[in-house]
């Protein structure tokens, strides 16, 4: 049999398997010695891979951190006050009430590739916005009815009506190329579906004002920025802050569990990781003495909604003593084990820009859990709700409540509290069957029913059927719109963003008036107002808001800045110095 | 029925089996929960501007439109554009898929060689301490739970010792290192495999030294090992060229089939050391619903795998000409 002669030749397989394992075993240590200490290249590790640096395309959290050190707006938020700060832009934006008009001057930048950043560049980029409809950012431009370059360094931006939301949110989008995007974007609206030509173009340098200049990007390894050496901002002075860069450039590199990475930054291999270290990690990283932990707020929101399109969720009364219940305290320090802030109102209260202060409160701390069952019972008790035997007893003692009626004096039906499942968020879905343990201590029906994430969507937002729920947002804007998106009666659809159904003519009229007041103390009086009322009304019970808590390296590098939503921000990026 | 009808209708066969597969995979992607856009939305973006992101990535058609384009751009070679990643399909796969067949067909072979030499002498010394300890060892490597393997090997020489590098392929800076020569880039890569290498190595070494083992005792009984014996041949020459050459058949036609499959890389491996490979890459295309990424990489490990058995089918049925099913 010829076949099986020759089939495996085994004496001599032997030694080549030893040769292979020897020459790994000895190119292993050379290859470690012959490593070059790039002396001022930050590395950082990421959880993930960027998916594209496509300006249109990258909206995953991975793509965003490497594109926006690419690609800059006009305004930029400063890290006390989150004030707009003129980035790109040389001063603050000028108002003509007349024309309804934002004149804005630019400043002289140039482009990574050594042309001038121009007012061409501005239009241009709203222009794409708008003709292509982009779907990430075309809410911040249809009010927006023409932008005329009045110079090279001059835009004029003129308004259909009167938007609050231009300064913030408008003024603070990113501005691309108009040589690098110009054949694209003709290319593209060429093709029968534009947008998605638009954002399917690969980009391999692109082009920016930013800091930082993509210089190679190995697949499935890393991301190697340099210095832009055309960076108007270096040695200006920005917001009392003097910008560098100072570094040489950022190596990012792609860990995929948190687990690599925190050894990672343990053995010194990379500088920071930057993404939010799990409570269980921190305790370890807390002992090493090169490590050091910051912790920021977020501008995040986890909450509670009712349907207040049924009863008997639709009523206030209830709604309110649910809020009584629900112990936030205990959630913040059980759930996310300390790491987190209690949340008082729908704007977190890292926002200070906008967070109203004074809003009627419900989760004082000191509450005990005796004192919420009676203070919910008056409330119900008061509101028309009875049971067939009620929480408290006629001595005043807490017993067993049992058949809890409604106004009508019908029973009330059993209803559900829906959460994501506990491997999608443990947090949520906790909450909720803590939430259910509290309910049912007055006698209300509740259970938690944890359900996959996209059909919880489908259920709250597509079909509107629902009794509660316990959603939340990882990363609001910084502008406070979304106060109208979540409550404005006109948003109460299928798909719509005011899940709840939550409908008040006065609201929406204040939501309505803070949506075109242009001046910013004027509108802040607005949407404390609104906040305030939602608080009153609570069709949303806000719960948590969990800290962001990131680590880095402090023998090679010192200078982090830290704001709302972690240290991985621009003026981090502008002001750290090698050690 | 001649060989060459017995292979046209196993190719019947095989397409037939590859459209159930098709279109299984299309049904299940779309009848699993989770909405691909639902990721991309943020609480800014209107309902209209949601629904265009859907226009644009072709999900507003109806599923039977959707289907019948599924199958013709298969047809045509086309796979479509990744949903994140806005890239051709076909162009992340080959991207990825060479990163994979390295890792997965160097361990196999490896594991082959070492499972047929080990297996060999824990056969000829049936019953020894040293068949025993062979034969105890593989079963525990072969059955201990992988990720945990490998986060110990990981822990233990990339994390205490520092000898090996914790994940990935390369290191950038190696890489980005202007002097760096071919050589040293390689090495780079040899060094960063020796840790998912021993641990692939470690979990399947097992399988082959035990059919290995086993195929070896069945051909020792022959009566052309006790011809060769009588022959005055010494016990290694009996042993290496008469026994093992015959043994290892049935261990090579495993691999064989196991280098089929290992194009799929392995999800567990891939992800705990990083390693840029196919498996990460349908893990992540499964849990952010991109359709066409997922359903391209399945059906290139379907393609594989049934071919692969084809070839040994035909293979078997011209070796021996007794074999038609």
């Amino acid at each position: 049999m010829p076949f099986i002669k020759h089939a495996f030749p085994l004496k001599t397989a032997s030694p080549l398997l030893m040769a292979a394992l020897v020459v790994f075993l000895l190119t292993g240590p050379v290859a470690g010695i012959s490593r070059v200490q790039a002396a001022d290249h930050i590395k950082i590790g990421l959880l993930e891979e960027p998916k594209t640096l496509n300006y249109w395309l990258g909206s995953d959290t991975w793509s965003k951190k490497v594109l926006d050190l690419i690609y800059y707006p006009l305004y930029i938020h400063e890290p006390e006050k989150l004030e707009l700060t003129p980035w790109l832009a040389e001063s603050a934006p000028v108002f003509d009430e007349e024309t309804l008009s934002y004149t804005v001057k630019l400043r002289e930048a140039k482009w990574s590739d050594g042309t001038p950043f121009t007012a061409e560049d501005v239009a241009f980029t709203v222009n794409s916005i708008k003709g292509f409809k982009d779907s990430r950012r075309y809410d911040r431009w249809r009010f927006v009815k023409e932008v005329e370059v009045v110079d090279d360094r001059t835009v004029r931006f003129h308004l259909e009506r009167p938007m609050a939301v231009f300064l913030k949110r408008s003024l603070t989008t990113r501005i691309i190329q108009k040589k690098q995007w110009l054949p694209i974007v003709e290319e593209a609206g060429k093709t029968d579906n534009p947008l998605a030509a638009l954002r399917n173009h690969q980009i391999r340098e692109p082009v920016g004002t930013g800091p930082f200049v993509l210089k190679e990007w190995k697949r499935g390894a890393y991301v190697f920025m340099e210095t832009n050496e055309h960076f108007f901002g270096k040695g200006l002075e920005i917001a009392g802050r003097k910008l560098g860069p100072y570094i040489d450039g950022i190596i990012f590199r792609v860990f995929g569990t948190s687990d690599a990475a925190i050894m990672a930054i343990n053995k010194g291999d990379i500088d920071m990781f930057w993404w939010r270290i799990q409570p269980g990690y921190i305790e370890e990283l807390e002992g090493e003495a090169k490590i050091k932990l910051y912790t920021s707020e977020r501008s995040a929101l986890y909450y509670l909604g009712f349907n207040v399109r049924k009863a008997p969720f639709d009523n206030p009364a209830f709604r309110r003593a649910v809020s009584y219940l629900i112990d936030r305290n205990f959630l913040m320090l059980r759930v996310l084990q300390g790491y987190g802030t209690m949340m008082t109102s729908i704007v977190p209260p890292g926002n200070i820009c906008w967070h109203c202060p004074d809003v009627p409160e419900y989760a004082d701390k000191v509450l005990l859990r005796g004192e919420r069952i009676r203070k919910a019972y008056e409330i119900l008790k008061e509101a028309g709700f009875s049971w067939n035997t009620p929480p408290v007893n006629e001595k005043g003692e807490l017993v067993k409540a049992k058949g809890f009626r409604l106004p009508d004096g019908s029973p009330m039906q059993d209803f559900y509290i829906l959460t994501p499942p506990a491997d999608y968020d443990p947090a949520r879905s906790m909450a909720g069957i803590m939430i259910q343990e509290w309910l049912r201590e007055v006698g209300l029906p509740a259970s938690a029913r944890p359900m996959a994430f996209g059909s919880l969507l489908d259920q709250v937002k597509g079909r509107h059927d629902f009794d509660m729920f316990v959603l939340g947002y990882g990363s609001l804007s910084l502008d406070p719109d979304y106060l109208r998106m979540f409550f404005h009666s006109e948003n109460d659809k299928s798909g719509g963003w005011n899940m709840s159904g939550y409908s008040n003519p006065r609201y929406d009229e204040l939501a309505d008036e803070s949506a075109r007041t242009m001046d910013q103390d004027e509108r802040r009086k607005l949407i404390y107002e609104m906040q305030r009322i939602i608080m009153q009304d609570v069709p949303y019970i806000p719960l948590y808001n969990p800290h962001l808590i990131e680590a880095v390296r402090t023998d090679r590098f010192e200078g982090w800045v830290p704001m709302l939503e972690g240290i991985g921000n621009t003026w981090s990026f502008c002001t750290l110095k090698p050690k | 029925m001649d060989l060459r009808n017995f292979v046209f209708r196993r190719l019947i066969q095989v397409a037939v089996i590859f459209f159930i597969i098709q279109t299984s995979l299309f049904l299940l992607f779309r009848l699993a929960p989770g909405d691909p856009v639902e990721r991309m939305v943020d609480p800014t973006m209107t309902p209209e501007d949601a629904q265009r992101l859907v226009e644009v990535l072709g999900l507003d058609q109806p599923l039977w439109t959707q289907y019948w384009v599924y199958l013709k751009n298969f047809f045509l070679g086309e796979f479509g554009t990744s949903f994140h990643y806005g890239q051709p399909v076909v162009e992340i796969i080959w991207e990825k898929l060479p990163n994979t067949i390295l890792l997965f067909t160097t361990s196999t072979i490896l594991a082959a060689l070492a499972g047929i030499a080990l297996g060999k002498i824990a056969a000829w010394r049936k019953g020894t301490r040293t068949d025993t300890v062979l034969t105890i060892g593989s079963l525990v490597t072969h059955t201990v739970f992988l990720p945990w393997l490998a986060l110990l090997l990981i822990w233990v020489f990339g994390y205490r010792l520092g000898w090996f590098p914790i994940n990935g392929m390369i290191s950038a800076d190696v890489w980005l290192d202007p002097s760096a020569g071919f050589c040293t880039k390689a090495a780079d890569v040899g060094y960063h495999l020796v840790l998912p290498l021993a641990t692939l190595f470690l979990v399947s070494f097992g399988s082959s030294l035990l059919v290995m083992r086993s195929s070896m005792l069945d051909t020792l009984k022959e009566d052309y090992i006790l011809t060769a014996r009588a022959k005055g041949l010494t016990d290694k020459a009996v042993r290496n060229h008469h026994a093992a050459r015959n043994a290892a058949l049935p261990v090579v036609t495993g691999v064989g089939l196991s280098l089929a499959f290992s194009i799929n890389g392995g999800a567990l491996t891939e992800t705990v050391f990083t390693w840029p490979g196919i498996g990460r890459e349908l893990v992540f295309a499964v849990s952010h619903s991109d359709y066409p990424l997922a359903q391209a990489a399945f059906l290139l490990i379907a393609i594989v795998v049934l071919l692969s058995n084809v070839v040994v089918d035909i293979l078997y049925a011209y070796l021996d000409p007794r074999i038609r099913y």
